[in-house]
């Protein structure tokens, strides 16, 4: 080839070995992309892309789940509260309740104490009355024996006097009756 | 382009010795002698053993990269990726569809990768030549494109269906068939593959004589004359030859993009249907890729 100056032409008219060469190479490349590179590649690319469908469909199902989450929390948040109003409005009743009661039970055991009072004053009195009574008739009987003893002839005198006795006395009580009355 | 060739390889030759001249590339760089296995059908030569390293290189790095593809993708993965989404979007669903382009995604990104790293031999130091700069490697891709569009057509026609729509088509009276049914024939089995052969084949070849001339006479500028006076020159030069080398990466991406859009451009007319609606689509994509093709040429 370069004792004979190269013409044009020889670029057009391929060498035997050329042919062979190209033909083995491009079987060698159509081989690797078909058989190998390809397919591996689409793999690649084709779990992406399936990859990324998942992640989206996960995506929704999580928000879904999340949307039920909530209502069934606002459901129960709302029930919650209406309990506690509930319960709130029941403590509130009871209260009143338990107030009505301690207070008529307070005011019934005052009244009982108030009579009780009352009867203890009563009692008292009468025994008092009782007592002073006795005494007054002791010491008028004393002084009447005493006076008796002075006139013992005179029993129409004797008898006189302690009937105006007796009398002054219950005048005394009825108006001692009057004043505690009047005190009460 | 090749007369211009001729013409720079012709004064070359005749002022080789002298070194007057800087040292143009010739096409005698697209025709290396044979290194190793000479005389064999399995001889190999310079252009060869490009072609060889560069389909290893395709085969590790690629093969790394898928036997090592993660959900996740890394930086490398993720321009592998998207290489392979231009091809399935904007090169095979585009033109053939969606639905019947998808059997043809292999074969139409193998062209593309295969190609584009082939071409970019052209800018890769040391090689400094596409590996599709002879009209082998081009040739061997045509032919397994005119393979491709024959086989679509025979499975969805049949092999008298795809001939009858191919040359016979419908819609034109009968006596213009005796000038286009052969005019067709030439074009499905030759023009097609011989179009998509030197298309390639010429811009890789032209690319490495225009990156070639710019450096040799840079070199010629800097080194080889006694005087400085053309030094400015050199400066120049050296400019277009980078210029140069920008524009053949930008080309080798181009021409394996034109291969890869016209092959699925005849799968999908061989496949027919809904012909009409496909065709307008092929032309708009087709077309200024065609304008693109004839400015690099």
């Amino acid at each position: 080839m370069l004792t004979q100056a190269a013409s044009g032409i020889d670029l057009f008219l391929p060498e035997t070995y050329d042919i062979v060469w190209s033909l083995v190479i491009l079987a060698i490349l159509i081989f690797f992309f078909a058989k190998f590179f390809m397919p591996k590649m689409n793999k690649v690319l084709d779990e992406r892309a399936q990859r990324i469908q998942g992640r989206m469909d996960q995506a929704e199902q999580v928000q879904k789940e999340a949307e039920e989450l909530k209502s069934e929390y606002e459901q129960r948040l709302a029930n919650a509260k209406s309990e506690a109003s509930h319960i709130r409005e029941d403590a509130r009743a009871e209260a009143s309740h338990i107030r009505e009661d301690a207070r008529s039970k307070a005011d019934s055991a005052a009244k009982q104490m108030a009579a009780n009072a009352q009867k203890a004053v009563e009692a008292q009195k009468l025994q008092a009355m009782n007592a002073l009574r006795d005494e007054l008739g002791q010491m008028a009987t004393d002084l009447a024996s005493k006076i008796v003893a002075q006139h013992l002839e005179n029993d129409q005198a004797q008898s006189d006097m302690i009937d105006s006795l007796l009398d002054s006395m219950e005048k005394d009580q009825d108006s001692a009756q009057t004043s505690t009355k009047n005190n009460q | 382009m090749v007369s211009f060739v001729g013409l720079t390889t012709a004064s070359g030759l005749m002022h080789l010795a002298s070194a007057k001249q800087p040292d143009y590339p010739t096409i005698e760089d697209f025709l290396p002698k044979p290194a190793l296995f000479a005389g064999t059908p399995f001889a190999i030569n310079r252009i060869i053993l490009i072609r060889i390293i560069l389909t290893v290189v395709i085969l590790v790095v690629l093969g790394l990269t898928a036997s090592h593809a993660k959900l996740i993708p890394s930086r490398w993965q993720s321009v592998v990726e998207y290489g392979l989404d231009f091809v399935r979007e904007s090169i095979v669903y585009d033109v053939i569809g969606k639905e019947k382009g998808k059997r043809y995604v292999s074969t139409i990104t193998t062209i593309f990768f295969s190609i584009f790293i082939f071409n970019l031999g052209a800018v890769i130091p040391f090689a400094n030549m596409a590996a599709t700069a002879t009209i082998c490697a081009p040739l061997v891709f045509a032919l397994w494109s005119v393979y491709n569009y024959w086989a679509a057509g025979i499975r969805a026609h049949g092999l008298g269906g795809f001939l009858r729509e191919e040359l016979f088509p419908a819609g034109i009276p009968w006596p213009i068939y005796i000038l286009l049914a052969p005019i067709n024939l030439i074009e499905i089995t030759l023009i097609r593959p011989f179009s998509l052969t030197v298309r390639l084949f010429a811009n890789m070849l032209s690319g490495h004589l225009l990156v070639g001339m710019c450096l040799a006479a840079t070199q010629f500028f800097f080194i080889e004359t006694n005087t400085k006076i053309f030094a400015p020159f050199g400066v120049l030069t050296l400019a277009g030859g980078m210029f140069m080398t920008c524009f053949e990466i930008f080309v080798a991406g181009l021409q394996a993009y034109i291969f890869s859009i016209l092959t699925a451009s005849y799968i999908s007319m061989s496949l027919g249907e809904e012909e009409e609606e496909e065709d307008k689509k092929v032309s708009q994509a087709a077309q200024p890729a065609a304008q693109l093709a004839a400015v690099s040429a």
